[in-house]
């Protein structure tokens, strides 16, 4: 079990930490993004390539299933944003350089974007409460 | 412990280059995409996209220019962000050039598929 166990949270836990946090979650977000991204400009092109296809396309975006994960990309779209700038400004001020500030720069982060989703959050969910269930 | 700034010299190689052109692009992307999103998914929603919607917004020529800026830009980050995380696995000259290329292609051929569908705009299905 040990065998097992030391190498398994050696690639989990690299640093450890905030630090750490921030970095999975830029790439987490990062990659979910580009993947919509790629799946977006295909969809968006058959209205010129296939027309008729479009309205199929757009059809599986209102399903319940990925209206949540549109709800999802919004919140990737945000914290990546977000912790972009953050990378950025603190690149900018060496002397912000000490483990403390870095630690806490993660939670305004990800607090400011959960602050920016959750608006959003709340009316693509009335959108999907609506459409797709009749509600509201 | 503080660092203290120092002057490092700076590269002219094309990593630099792609690391500049992540940062820049970056800052003009978090307007640039949270506007879209802002607009197309939460104000107006999924429901009321169809061909009308699109051929409505792409008949001002300010919006053709709007998304392919953001095709060009969003796109060439996110590839170029793909292939730093896959640098991070891909050990070995050959399969890191292998990966390379099948990025490069598919970069040119989904940005060129983007661009066709922009300029060439909606058809009658």
């Amino acid at each position: 079990m040990s065998t097992l166990r030391v190498p398994l949270e050696g690639n989990l836990t690299y640093r450890g930490r905030e630090g750490q946090w921030a970095y999975l979650l830029h790439r987490v977000t990062g990659l979910g993004t580009l993947l919509f991204l790629t799946v977006h400009i295909l969809d968006t092109s058959t209205v010129y390539f296939f027309p008729s296809l479009y309205e199929h396309a757009i059809d599986l975006y209102r399903s319940t299933l990925f209206m949540l994960g549109e709800i999802a990309l919004v919140f990737c779209v945000l914290y990546h944003g977000v912790n972009g700038l953050r990378v950025a400004l603190f690149d900018l001020r060496p002397s912000w350089w000490t483990e403390s500030r870095q630690r806490v720069s993660f939670w305004y982060v990800l607090g400011l974007s959960i602050l920016l989703w959750l608006p959003a959050a709340f009316l693509m969910g009335r959108a999907l409460v609506v459409h797709n269930f009749g509600g509201g | 412990m503080t660092t203290a700034p120092r002057a490092v010299a700076r590269p002219r190689s094309f990593e630099a280059l792609a690391w500049l052109f992540m940062r820049y692009s970056g800052i003009l992307l978090v307007p640039l995409v949270w506007i879209h999103v802002l607009i197309q998914d939460v104000l107006v929603g999924v429901h009321a996209i169809d061909l009308d919607y699109v051929a409505m917004r792409w008949a001002t020529l300010g919006w053709r220019v709007y998304d392919i800026a953001l095709l060009a830009f969003t796109f060439a980050h996110g590839m170029n962000g793909l292939r730093n995380v896959l640098n991070d696995y891909a050990r070995g000259r050959r399969l890191r050039r292998a990966l390379d290329i099948a990025l490069l292609l598919g970069w040119l051929v989904i940005s060129a598929i983007g661009a066709v569908a922009i300029i060439g705009g909606v058809r009658a299905p």
